[in-house]
Parts: structure tokens; C-alpha cells; sequence
């Protein structure tokens, strides 16, 4: 299970970071200022920080120094878009920057990719009969190798890691063809109805009107 | 061109020009003292020769026992005579009344010249009077003296010639030397002058090279004052100048850094409560099945926020309104007002068992009475929000040292020095999440400050963390209606 340390001073925001993540099913805890925030860092049991810059007692920026050297993986949040600040918080060794306010799945999906970069998230992926090596670019029904476009693995993956989470087209555009993609979300639909039908997932992974697409999880056995 | 440069190229010419017309003055006048002495000389010698010739003539007709001699002898005579001066330097010419040669000196670059015959055509040979001249033959220079002399009632013209061309080869050698001395001259004084521009307008480029640093932005170097009396005032008064765009400089920076600050607190005041409304909002729509307690807590964050928002953008407007509106200043009954923000806060203090306690001078300030309402409103509301339930707020208004002192005084939590300090800055919470809590945006007190700067009045506050809090309001004298 992933840990994830949450030091926000705003208690509404750490909830809903928790709440965020919790969705997922990442842990969190949270803590409410600098100092015991890099007493609870410097225990060394995360996977990932989610650092404020603003913080009582200690802001982030002072946080950072202090807990670089036990190599947990720190993106910051921020509400101010300095790029100068920005670049400090980089240049301290951080992972990445989320400018406040953000969205639950861009949150989730920044943490995804911190994680992949430091090896940390789940490598082989089980639904039902089917079985993903995300290294691997391997994908199996049954047994039986299914052939997917690099595109529609993507696809299938981020529903994957993403289970019973409603998700819009953009934020799928954003995610797997890039912020820069400016193509239209009949691409996303054409995308999702091959792996629905190459994976036989019609039932699962179901369209949710004007919003988007979401895959239901496999009830527990 | 450069002002050294003007200095010392005009004055050098005015020297150089007037060194030159004195010694040409100069030159001028003793060349003419020695003309003239030579002209007397070559009178004298003149003289001489007319009278020998007369005589000469006086003396043959006594010795042929004549009583007068024929123009013929007359001739002889002259000839002789002429011929006896023509030796060495001298020379001599005779003609007769119809200025015809009778005999002259072998000087034919003289004598043949065409400037000499016209001017003895030009001459008068019944004149008594001593015409001199000069001429020039190639590089030498002849004075004539002539005149007419009566010899056996007949006219001649007697001339006499004398070389003077030393006067003119003193007068160029002399020329030539002033020339040479005023050239080593010149080149000395431009030297001296030179050195000295420089020296004297030195001050003047090391001005300008604070000049350039001081417009260069960096204000704090300050010129040294040195140099003639002139350019110690010009440093002085620039130094004034440098001294004002300092502190101009740093008013203005500090005016930029107070405005880059609230904007930055503003921003983070504002993306806080979104962050949390957008993050619960977005949690809601995309979660497939949401608990009714999770419901409620997310819509109950969300609810929270958003009236943190709307407390915020309701301060945020009256300052800005603050900042615009002219105040409409009328003698307004202190007593009068605090009694009206007592009713408007009767609620609040109901809320929390809190009880204000009034005590005010029966004093009328000029104010702009719904302002000066809102003013002690919020100070008022600032001491519930930070007294405990059951204590009392004292306000005490009245005169001390001329001046309308009104101060509140809480007994609740109170706060460190360093807070106190700060805690008139826009968006500065003490404890924020407490702040927070109870509705504040960190705005009131900017607020305050405003209100009171339009009524000549400071604020100031005496806090003890654990002991309580004493906000006063000192308003001006001036401000007070009598």
C-alpha cells in the first residue's frame, strides 16, 4: 500500500488531499505545520511528501533542506505561480509542483507519475482475467496475448489504476496524449470502443453521459 | 568640444594673440625711433653736402674773379662734388631745374629704377623743404634726402643717398626672433594652461562619474566634497539631490513590495478555500459511490469555504472602496456612535456571554460617522473574537494630551509582541485556523488603518499573550469639534 504524507496547514485541504487519495486506496497522513512535518518525514516510511510552501513554524522551502537526504520523493504545493519559486523548489530536489487550486485527478495523476519514476507503483496489474505488465507492455486475456496499440495500452492501463473513478475525456487527452495534443475527444471514444471490444469489457467499462468514461471494479469474491 | 577643451584652446589663443601684438607694437615703435634717427643722420650728412656744393660754387666764382658762373661750370662743379661722395656707403645725385641728370653715383639699381624716376618727376625743384624716402632695391634699402639748392640763381636738386638697410635687417632679425621666442612660449604657457584646466575641472569628471552611478541606480554613494568653492556647492546640492531620490526610491519600493505582498496574500487567501471547494466539489463528481457521511462532510467544507470567500471578497470590496470615496466628514457625538456599534453587536456579544462595558467623554469628532461606525465595529468584534466566554471589553473614550484617545481592552487571549507588530498588516492572522474559524479573512485591521488614516488618527495596540489585548484609537485634536 502506498503512504503518503500530507503536510498542509489547511485542514480542509489536507482532508480532501486524504480524501483524494484515499479513493485510490493510497494512505495518508496529514500534518498540520513545518516541524512535525519533517520529524514525520525524517522517519523515512513514505512513498511520497505532498508539501505546502506556506507553512507555519517552518515554511516548505526549509522543509525541504532538512529532508533531502532521506530520498522520499517531495512534490510541492503551492498557491502562488512564481516561477521563481518554482524553480527554488525544483532546484531543493523536489519531484514536481502543483499550483493550488487543482483538481482530484490531476493531483492523482501527478502522484502516478512521481511513483512510476521511483519504481514504486504496482508493475503488474490483475482484472478479472485479464493481466497487465505495465514494464513489460504485455497484456493478457486468459492467457492469450491481446494485441493493443501503444495508445489504446495506455488506455487501459490509466482506467486500471483508476478504477470506479469517473474520468472526462480531457482529463484522458491530458493524460496519455499530453497536455499538447490538441485533438478532439472523438479520438478518446474511438480509443476506448477498441479496447472495449478487444477486451471484452462492455459491461465494465461503461460511458457516463457527459462526463466521460469509468471502469467498475471487480466485486470481491 | 569639451569645456577643458574650450578653456584652454580660447585662452591660449588670447595669449598667444596678445604676446604677438605687443612685441609687433613694439618692434613697430623702435623701428621707427631708429628711422628717424637715421633720417636726421642723413639730414645732417644732406646738409653737409648742399652746403659744400654751394660753397664750392661760391668758392670757383671768387677764384676765376667771376661775378656769376655759366651753367656749364655750375655743372663741372657738381659733377666733381658728386663723384668725390661716391665712395663707400655714400652716394649723391644732382639735376638740373629741368630735373635733368647732371651726374649721380653709380647706384644704377637706384637711380634706374622706375619707382625713383616717377618721384623725381613727382618733385618740386623750387621746394625748399627736405623730402625723405626710402626705397627698396632688391634686398637693400636706400633713404634719400633731396631738396632744391639755388647755385648762381639757378635751381638744382641735390640728393643725397645713405644705405640704411641694417635698420631693416635689425627689424627682420628681430622679427624672426620674437617669432621663435613666441612659439617656445607658446608651447610653455600651453603646457602650464593645459595642466592647470585639467587640474582645475578635474572635480567637474569626477561629478559626473558619481553622476553616472548615482543615475545608475545606486543611490547610496554620496560625493566627496572637494575642489574650488563652486564645484563643492554642486557636489552638496547633488548630494541633496542623491539624498531625496533615495529615500524617493525606497518609498517607492516599499510601496511595490507592500502591494507585491497583498497581492501574493490575497492569491493565497483566495486558492486555499478553492482548493479545498474545487478538491471536494471534483471528489463528489467523479467518486462512483459516495457514503452520506462523506456527503455531508465534503458539501460541509465546501459550504465553509465558500463563506470564507464570501467574507473575504466582502472585506476585499470595502477596502477598495475606502481607497475611492471621498470621506464625508460632518460633527458626529462619540457616545452617540459607540452606543450604535454596541446595538450592531449585541448579537455577537450575546452569542459569547460577552459583555461591553462603555465609558465615553461626552466629546463630537468631525468623522464620517458610518466609517468611524465600521472602525470601532471591527475592533469591537476583534476583541470578542479573541475573549473568552463570560469576560468583559472595556472602552474608554476621551481626552489625554489634546488628543481623542478611545481604547478597548479584552482580557482574552492576547498575543506575542512580534504578532502585535505585524498584525496590522493585510491578510495577517494570528493563529489562523482558529482566525479562520470564526469567519475572518485577515482584513479587518488593514481595514481599520485605512478608516483611521482618514481620520487623522493612528492606531496602536498593547497585547500580553494570556492577558488580553488593548487596542487604542488617537485621533487627532484637530479632528475634534468644540
Amino acid at each position: 500500500m502506498i503512504n503518503i504524507l500530507i503536510i498542509e496547514d489547511d485542514k480542509n485541504i489536507a482532508k480532501m488531499i486524504k480524501a483524494t487519495l484515499s479513493i485510490v486506496n493510497y494512505s495518508g497522513k496529514c500534518c498540520y505545520d513545518g516541524k512535525s512535518g519533517a520529524k514525520e518525514a525524517l522517519k523515512g516510511t513514505y512513498d511520497l511528501i505532498l508539501l505546502d510552501v506556506m507553512l507555519p513554524e517552518m515554511n516548505g522551502f526549509e522543509v525541504m533542506n532538512d529532508i533531502k537526504n532521506c530520498g522520499t520523493p517531495v512534490i510541492f504545493l503551492t498557491a502562488v505561480q512564481d516561477v521563481a519559486d518554482k524553480v527554488k523548489g525544483l532546484r531543493l530536489g523536489a519531484e514536481d509542483y502543483i499550483v493550488k487550486p487543482f483538481e482530484a485527478l490531476e493531483l492523482l495523476a501527478r502522484i502516478d507519475v512521481v511513483l512510476r519514476r521511483s519504481n514504486k507503483t504496482q508493475n503488474i496489474i490483475t482484472y478479472g482475467s485479464i493481466m497487465v505488465d505495465i514494464s513489460g507492455h504485455v497484456i493478457t486475456d486468459g492467457g492469450e496475448p491481446v494485441q493493443l496499440t501503444p495508445k489504446e495500452f495506455d488506455v487501459i492501463v490509466y482506467f486500471l489504476q483508476h478504477q470506479d473513478i469517473a474520468v472526462s475525456r480531457e482529463r484522458l487527452l491530458s493524460s496519455i496524449w499530453g497536455y499538447e495534443f490538441e485533438g478532439e475527444s472523438r479520438t478518446v471514444d474511438i480509443h476506448v470502443q477498441q479496447v472495449r471490444r478487444k477486451l471484452h469489457l462492455k459491461d465494465k467499462l461503461i460511458t457516463i453521459p457527459k462526463l466521460g468514461y469509468r471502469l467498475e471494479s471487480q466485486e470481491k469474491p | 568640444m569639451k569645456l577643458w577643451q574650450k578653456i584652454f584652446l580660447s585662452s591660449l589663443c588670447l595669449i598667444i594673440a596678445a604676446v604677438n601684438v605687443i612685441s609687433i607694437v613694439l618692434l613697430n615703435n623702435s623701428h621707427k625711433l631708429l628711422i628717424e634717427r637715421e633720417q636726421e643722420h642723413a639730414t645732417n650728412e644732406y646738409e653737409y653736402f648742399a652746403a659744400s656744393f654751394a660753397n664750392t660754387v661760391v668758392y670757383e666764382r671768387l677764384k676765376t674773379d667771376k661775378i656769376i658762373l655759366s651753367s656749364d661750370n655750375v655743372r663741372n662743379i657738381a659733377s666733381d662734388i658728386v663723384r668725390g661722395r661716391s665712395q663707400g656707403q655714400s652716394a649723391a645725385a644732382i639735376y638740373d631745374s629741368d630735373k635733368k641728370l647732371i651726374e649721380c653715383s653709380n647706384l644704377p639699381e637706384l637711380f634706374d629704377s622706375h619707382d625713383f624716376k616717377s618721384y623725381i618727376s613727382s618733385l618740386n625743384v623750387s621746394g625748399s623743404s627736405y623730402d625723405i624716402r626710402i626705397f627698396q632695391c632688391g634686398k637693400i634699402h636706400y633713404m634719400t634726402v633731396c631738396s632744391s639748392v639755388k647755385a648762381e640763381n639757378v635751381n638744382y636738386l641735390v640728393m643725397t643717398v645713405t644705405d640704411v638697410s641694417e635698420i631693416y635687417t635689425l627689424r627682420d632679425r628681430q622679427t624672426d626672433f620674437v617669432r621663435k621666442i613666441g612659439l617656445i612660449s607658446a608651447a610653455v604657457i600651453s603646457l602650464i594652461l593645459l595642466v592647470t584646466v585639467i587640474f582645475l575641472l578635474r572635480p567637474l569628471s569626477r561629478l559626473n562619474i558619481y553622476t553616472k552611478a548615482i543615475a545608475g541606480g545606486n543611490y547610496k554613494i554620496r560625493i566627496r566634497k572637494r575642489g574650488s568653492r563652486e564645484f563643492r556647492e554642486l557636489a552638496e546640492n547633488m548630494n541633496i539631490m542623491a539624498d531625496s531620490v533615495q529615500s524617493n526610491a525606497a518609498r517607492l519600493e516599499k510601496i511595490a513590495e507592500d502591494r507585491q505582498t497583498f497581492i501574493a496574500n490575497l492569491a493565497h487567501e483566495m486558492k486555499t478555500p478553492l482548493t479545498s471547494i474545487l478538491g471536494f466539489a471534483d471528489l463528489l463528481r467523479i467518486k462512483k459511490s459516495v457514503s452520506d457521511r462523506e456527503r455531508q462532510e465534503y458539501a460541509g467544507v465546501i459550504v465553509e469555504e465558500t463563506k470564507r470567500m464570501r467574507a473575504l471578497s466582502g472585506k476585499l470590496m470595502e477596502l477598495i472602496a475606502l481607497g475611492g470615496t471621498e470621506t464625508e466628514k460632518k460633527p458626529v457625538s462619540l457616545p452617540a456612535m459607540i452606543h450604535d456599534t454596541e446595538t450592531s453587536l449585541s448579537p455577537i456579544l450575546a452569542k459569547k456571554y460577552v459583555s461591553l462595558i462603555c465609558d465615553s467623554e461626552d466629546i463630537t469628532i468631525y468623522a464620517d460617522e458610518e466609517l468611524f461606525k465600521s472602525l470601532l465595529y471591527n475592533i469591537i468584534e476583534n476583541a470578542i473574537k479573541a475573549s473568552d466566554m463570560g469576560q468583559e471589553i472595556i472602552l474608554r473614550a476621551g481626552m489625554s494630551q489634546g488628543n481623542v484617545v478611545i481604547a478597548v481592552t479584552d482580557h482574552g487571549i492576547g498575543m506575542s509582541e512580534e504578532d502585535a507588530q505585524k498584525v496590522f498588516e493585510p491578510f495577517y492572522m494570528v493563529d489562523k485556523s482558529r482566525s479562520r474559524k470564526a469567519g475572518g479573512a485577515g482584513l479587518g485591521l488593514a481595514l481599520c488603518v485605512k478608516i483611521a488614516e482618514l481620520h487623522n488618527a493612528i492606531l496602536s495596540i498593547d497585547s500580553h499573550l494570556g492577558e488580553g489585548t488593548t487596542v487604542y484609537i488617537i485621533i487627532s485634536g484637530e479632528e475634534c469639534f468644540k
